[in-house]
C-alpha cells in the first residue's frame, strides 16, 4: 500500500512543492494551481503508480537536456515550451492529455520534479520532505520491519496496561506504543493530567480494580494484560483491594472473557476447552471406580475405627453424586477413572483441569497418573487440592499445580496422563458451617459432578504480573505487603492464564538498559533496578514462550569486589536487537 | 529584530567574545563567514545587545555571535527547588529525520520525552502517539523558548532549517537563542549534533552556522556534548530507492565525494550511550557509518537489490557550481544558492568519514551492531518488494470481483 501512496503522492506533492518555488517565478500564472486539481481528479484515481512514472519518464526525455543545463531561471522557458505543447497535441493522446489544465499542471510537476532533484544535488543532508514522510513513515517507521523497535504480531495484539500511570506502566505504555501494539490503559480516573500523560491514541478506560464491574469493561477485546498497578498506601484495606483482589478480579475477567469468545466460537478456537468427562446420563458413570484406602494402618485404634463408605451414582434428579463417609484415621476414598481422549488429542496441548461440581463444600485431592499407558507400573502419582464451596462452583486446577507425590519424580508431563482419581480425605477440611448453625461433620462429604473439562493452552503469557520483593519497603509494614502481593500472585497462578510474575528489586527512576540485569528465583537479590527495565522486560515477554507460567526476581547486577562475586552473569547489556530474555529465563524454573 | 530573552539576565561580562560575521554576499559575490576569536568584552553587557542592533539592521547580513560566559555560578544555580528529573529531557527538532528517531530511542530506554515544535496547523501526533510531550514553540521566536525549559535536565538539539527557509533564521539566531536559555535555565546537558568537517569548509553557510554553534556552545559554559554526523542512510531511501522503485530517473552526480552513511537509529543509539557518559562531557565525537560511498556506489547498490536498472541522470558537478554561481546574483535566489552550497564541497575531492573504533571503545560500543548500508539498503528492497507484490496479489483479487 505504501508503495503506491509514495507513487502517486509524489506526483500530487510536487505541487505543494510548487507554490514555494512559484513565489519566485513571478512568469508562471499562479491561478493556474486553483483550477488544476478538479478536473484532472478523476484522471488521476485510475492512474497506476506505472503510468505516472511512465509519464514522467517521457517528459524527462523532453526536459531533461534543458534542465541540466540551465538554473531556475529557465522555469519560464520550460513552462512556454510545455506551452507550445499543448497548442499542438500529439494524435495519439486521449481527451484528458489534451485538457490545457491538465497538461498545465504536469509540466509544472515535471519542472519541479526536475528541479528539486537537481537542488537536491547540492544539499549536504538531504531532509526527506514532509509529504514523501508519511509515506516512507509507514514502511520505515511506524509498523516496518525495518524499525528496531517492530515486533511481529504488536499488529494485532491488544494489551491492557493496568496502573498506567504508575512509574513502571507510563513507561511500558511508550514501548508499547513504540511497537505497535493497540493499547487500554485502565486508570482510576480519567482527568486530564492523567489524559495528558498517556500518548493519545491508547484507549483510556476508567476503573478501578477493586470493582469486578468496571474491570470487566476495561477486558474486552484485550489479548494480553500487564499488571503494574500497587496500592498507594500500605494501609491493609488498599493493599488487599489492589494487590490481592484487584489481580484476582482481573484474571476472573479476562479468563471469563476468554472463555466467552470461545463459547461464541463454538468450540472451533483453540481457546475452547476439550471434554474429558460429562455427567448428564447414568451412562457416563462407566468407568468410574469408587475405592478405599488409608494412608497407614492403624493396628492399636482398629477397635474404634468408624469404618468409610463411598459411592457414586446417578440420582433421579438427574445428578452424579459422589457421597459418602469416612471415619478412619488416616482412611480416604476416591474415584477413578481412565480418561479416554477422543483421537488426535493430547493432554499437552492443555494447561489445566476444569471441574464443575457442587456438593457440600469440601476440599479434595485431584491425582494425575502419568506414564506410558501401555505400562502401569511405571506410571507416576501427581496430586493438586483444590476447595469446593457449598452450592455449585467451577474450579480451575492448573497443570502448574501439580506436585509429584514423590518429590524427586519430575514435574508433571500432562501428555503422559492417562488416569484421572478425585480424593476425599477428612484431614485438613474447613470446618464449615451447616444450614441451622450446627457444625457438620467435616469427615462426610457430598460432590455433584456436571462436567471434567480440560483448559487450552497458550504458548505465550497472558498476563504479566509486576510484584515487589519486599526490598525497600518500610519494615513496619513489609509484611502485610508482602502477604497482599503473595495473594495476588497466588490468585494469578491459580487463574489457569498463562501468567509471568516480575519481582523487581526496589525501583529507580533513570534510563533503562544501562546494566547487566540479575534474573533469580528465591529471594535472594539485592539491588535495585531500574523502571524502564521492568517495562522492557514486560513487553519482551509478551511473546516470549520462556516466560510463560514463571516467577522470578530480577535487579541489577551486583557489582562485587573480585573474588566474592555470588552469581554468575545472566544478561547482559540489553542492546540493539538482543534479547537476553530468553536466555535468562530458559535457565529458570517453570510453574513457579 | 532585537534578540531578547525574558528571562534572568546573562549579566556577567563575558570573558570572551565570539564574532561570526557574515558578510552581504550580495554585495561581495564571495559568500565568506569570517571567524574572529576576540577577547573584547565591549558588546556583551546583556542578552539584549548579543546580536548587536547595528548588524541586524538594514539589508547587511551582519550576525555577531558573542557568548557571555558567566564566571559565577549563580546564574546556573536557580536555587534550591525540586530538582529536576535526570530522565527528563528536551528534543529540538523531534519531527526530523533524525529527532524522530531520538524521540523513540528516548521513550524507550524511560525517559521522559518533551519535544519542542513549531506550531503548525498539522501537528505532529506521531510524537504523541508514542508518548512523547508536545510543546509548541519556535526558535526564531525567542520568547516562546524559556517555558519550554522549565523542569529539563538535557537538552537534545538535533534541529536544522528547513530548506525552504533561510538558513540563518534557525540555525543560527534560534540556536544561539536557545543556548542562551539553556545556560541562563540551568539546563544540565546540552547536545548537539553537527555535520562533520564543517569546520572545513567556511563557504557553506550551513557548515559555518554549525560550527559557529560549536564554538559557542563551548564558550557557553554549558556541559554540553557535539557530535558530528555524516549523512543519514533514511535519507538515501527517497533520494535513491524511491526513484527506481518507482523508475523514475535518478539523479546523481560525478563527485568523487564519499559519504559514510549511518542509520540515523544507530546514531540515536549511540547519543544516548554518549550521553549518560559522564567522562564524555564537553568533547567533540564524529559519528560515521562503517564504510564511505560515492553516490554512483549507492546508485549501482540500489539498481542490484532492486533488480532493475536506474534511469540515471547524472549531473557534473561544475553545472552545479554554476548554478549556484548564477543563483548567487539575484537576491531572490539566494536561499536557492545556499541550498546549492554543497557543491563546493562536492567538487573536493573529500571523504565524510572518520575510523569510529576509537568511539566504539569510548562507548563500549560493539562495532558489528552497526547497521552497514549494504544491510540496511536490503532490507529495504526486501521489505517493499514484498509489499509490492502483496499489494498486486490484493489489485487482482479486487479485478475479480469487479
Amino acid at each position: 500500500m505504501a508503495a503506491t501512496a509514495a507513487a502517486t503522492r509524489a506526483i500530487f506533492s510536487n505541487t505543494c512543492h510548487y507554490h514555494h518555488h512559484g513565489s519566485k517565478h513571478p512568469r508562471i500564472p499562479s491561478t493556474f494551481l486553483g483550477t488544476v486539481s478538479h478536473p484532472k481528479s478523476t484522471f488521476y484515481g485510475y492512474t497506476t503508480g506505472f503510468t505516472a512514472a511512465q509519464k514522467s519518464r517521457h517528459g524527462h526525455q523532453f526536459l531533461l537536456p534543458r534542465a541540466s543545463a540551465e538554473d531556475d531561471n529557465s522555469g519560464g522557458d520550460n513552462e512556454a515550451e510545455t506551452v507550445q505543447v499543448q497548442q499542438q497535441p500529439p494524435v495519439s493522446l486521449s481527451l484528458d492529455d489534451v485538457n490545457p489544465v491538465g497538461l498545465g499542471r504536469r509540466s509544472r510537476q515535471l519542472f519541479d520534479e526536475v528541479w528539486r532533484k537537481f537542488s537536491g544535488l547540492g544539499q549536504i543532508s538531504r531532509t526527506t520532505r514532509a509529504d514523501d514522510r508519511d509515506a516512507l513513515d509507514a514502511l520505515l517507521i511506524r509498523e516496518g520491519p525495518m524499525c528496531e523497535f517492530a515486533v511481529p504480531g504488536a499488529q494485532n495484539t491488544t494489551v491492557l496496561v493496568v496502573g498506567a500511570t504508575s512509574r513502571i506502566g507510563r513507561i511500558v505504555v511508550r514501548k508499547l506504543m513504540l511497537r505497535g501494539y493497540t493499547v487500554k490503559a485502565l486508570v482510576r480516573k480519567a482527568d486530564e493530567e492523567v489524559v495528558n500523560m498517556l500518548p493519545r491514541s491508547v484507549e483510556v478506560v476508567t476503573g478501578d480494580v477493586g470493582d469486578p464491574l468496571t474491570v470487566k469493561a476495561a477486558v474486552e477485546g484485550c489479548n494480553k494484560i500487564i499488571y503494574c498497578a500497587t496500592a498507594r498506601s500500605t494501609i491493609t484495606g488498599d493493599l488487599f483491594r489492589v494487590d490481592h483482589r484487584g489481580v484476582y478480579n482481573l484474571t476472573k475477567a479476562f479468563q471469563d472473557y476468554n472463555n466467552q469468545l470461545a463459547q461464541l466460537r463454538a468450540g472451533k478456537s483453540s481457546k475452547s476447552k476439550l471434554l474429558l468427562a460429562k455427567f448428564k446420563s447414568a451412562d457416563a458413570l462407566s468407568g468410574w471406580e469408587v475405592r478405599q484406602g488409608t494412608y497407614f494402618q492403624d493396628v492399636v485404634a482398629a477397635k474404634y475405627d468408624g469404618g468409610m463408605d463411598a459411592k457414586f451414582e446417578y440420582t433421579e434428579t438427574g445428578e452424579a453424586v459422589f457421597s459418602g463417609y469416612v471415619f478412619t484415621r488416616g482412611g480416604y476414598v476416591e474415584l477413578s477413572k481412565k480418561l479416554a481422549l477422543p483421537l488426535g488429542r493430547t493432554l499437552d496441548r492443555y494447561e489445566g483441569l476444569v471441574l464443575s461440581v457442587g456438593g457440600n463444600g469440601r476440599s479434595y485431592i485431584l491425582i494425575l497418573e502419568a506414564g506410558p499407558s501401555a505400562d502401569t507400573t511405571q506410571s507416576k502419582l501427581y496430586f493438586a487440592r483444590f476447595s469446593t464451596k457449598a452450592g455449585f462452583c467451577r474450579v480451575r486446577v492448573p497443570f502448574s499445580s501439580f506436585r509429584p507425590v514423590k518429590p524427586d519424580d519430575p514435574p508433571l508431563d500432562p501428555f503422559l496422563v492417562h488416569t484421572l482419581t478425585i480424593r476425599f480425605e477428612p484431614r485438613r477440611q474447613r470446618p464449615i458451617e451447616g444450614p441451622m448453625g450446627m457444625k457438620q461433620d467435616p469427615r462426610s462429604f457430598k460432590l455433584i459432578f456436571e462436567y471434567i473439562k480440560a483448559t487450552p493452552t497458550g504458548q505465550e503469557t497472558d498476563f504479566i504480573l509486576v510484584s515487589c520483593t519486599g526490598l525497600g519497603i518500610e519494615p513496619t509494614r513489609r509484611e502485610q505487603v508482602l502477604k497482599a502481593k503473595r495473594a495476588g500472585e497466588d490468585s494469578l497462578r491459580r487463574s489457569g492464564l498463562g501468567y509471568t510474575i516480575i519481582r523487581p528489586g526496589p525501583l529507580k527512576e533513570e534510563p533503562g538498559g544501562q546494566r547487566a540485569l540479575i534474573f533469580d528465583q528465591g529471594n535472594r537479590i539485592s539491588q535495585g533496578i531500574s523502571c524502564a527495565d521492568v517495562a522492557d522486560i514486560c513487553v519482551k515477554a509478551l511473546h516470549d514462550s520462556t516466560a510463560r507460567n514463571k516467577s522470578f526476581d530480577v535487579c541489577y547486577e551486583y557489582v562485587a569486589e573480585q573474588g566474592r562475586e555470588l552469581y554468575e552473569l545472566v544478561a547482559h547489556l540489553p542492546d540493539k536487537a538482543n534479547n537476553y530474555l530468553t536466555p535468562a529465563l530458559s535457565a529458570l524454573e517453570k510453574n513457579t | 529584530m532585537a534578540l531578547r530573552l525574558p528571562i534572568t539576565q546573562l549579566s556577567a561580562p563575558g570573558k570572551f567574545n565570539h564574532h561570526c560575521t557574515k558578510t552581504s554576499y550580495n554585495i561581495h559575490s564571495a559568500l565568506s563567514w569570517r571567524r574572529t576569536l576576540s577577547p573584547d568584552s565591549l558588546i556583551s553587557s546583556s542578552v539584549s545587545s548579543l546580536i548587536s542592533p547595528s548588524s541586524t539592521t538594514g539589508k547587511s547580513y551582519g550576525v555577531t555571535c558573542t557568548s557571555a560566559q558567566t564566571t559565577s555560578a549563580g546564574a546556573v544555580n536557580l536555587g534550591p527547588g525540586t530538582p529536576v528529573r535526570p530522565t527528563s529531557i528536551l528534543v529540538v527538532g523531534a519531527t526530523g529525520t533524525l529527532g524522530r528517531q531520538v524521540v523513540r530511542r528516548a521513550l524507550d530506554e524511560g525517559y521522559d520525552v518533551r519535544c519542542l515544535v513549531r506550531p503548525r496547523p498539522a501537528p505532529a501526533d506521531f510524537l504523541r502517539d508514542w508518548g512523547a510531550t508536545v510543546v509548541n514553540a519556535d526558535l526564531s521566536k525567542p520568547e516562546t523558548i524559556p517555558a519550554t525549559l522549565v523542569g529539563i535536565h538535557t537538552v537534545i538539539d538535533c534541529a536544522t532549517g528547513r530548506p525552504e527557509e533561510p538558513i540563518k533564521k534557525v540555525d543560527w539566531e534560534g540556536k544561539v537563542a536557545l543556548i542562551q536559555c539553556a545556560k541562563a535555565m540551568g539546563i544540565q546537558k546540552y547536545v548537539f549534533f553537527s555535520i562533520h568537517n564543517c569546520d572545513k569548509h567556511p563557504e557553506v553557510p550551513l557548515m559555518e552556522i554549525k560550527y559557529c554553534t560549536e564554538k559557542f556552545l563551548q564558550d557557553s559554559g554549558l556541559t554540553h556534548i557535539t557530535i558530528r554526523l555524516c549523512g543519514f542512510m533514511q535519507g538515501l531511501i527517497g533520494q535513491y530507492a524511491v526513484p527506481i522503485l518507482e523508475e523514475k530517473s535518478v539523479w546523481g552526480t560525478d563527485a568523487p565525494t564519499r559519504i559514510a552513511y549511518m542509520d540515523t537509529q544507530d546514531i540515536a543509539r549511540l547519543t544516548f550511550i554518549a550521553l549518560r557518559n559522564e567522562q564524555i562531557n564537553g568533547k567533540l565525537l564524529t559519528f560515521s557509518g562503517p564504510r564511505a560511498w560515492t553516490t554512483q556506489e549507492v546508485i549501482t547498490l540500489c539498481e542490484r537489490l532492486a533488480g532493475s536498472d536506474a534511469n540515471v541522470t547524472t549531473v557534473p558537478v561544475s553545472v552545479l557550481r554554476l548554478t549556484r554561481q548564477l543563483t548567487r546574483f539575484f537576491e531572490w535566489t539566494n536561499d536557492v544558492a545556499d541550498r546549492l552550497a554543497f557543491s563546493e564541497v562536492l567538487t573536493s575531492d573529500i571523504v565524510f568519514s572518520v575510523p569510529m573504533s576509537e568511539t566504539y571503545k569510548l562507548l563500549g560500543v560493539d562495532a558489528k551492531d552497526i547497521v552497514t548500508l549494504e544491510k540496511y539498503l536490503q532490507d529495504y528492497f526486501t521489505n517493499i518488494l514484498k509489499k509490492l507484490k502483496d499489494l498486486k496479489a490484493q489489485s487482482k483479487q479486487t479485478d475479480i470481483y469487479f
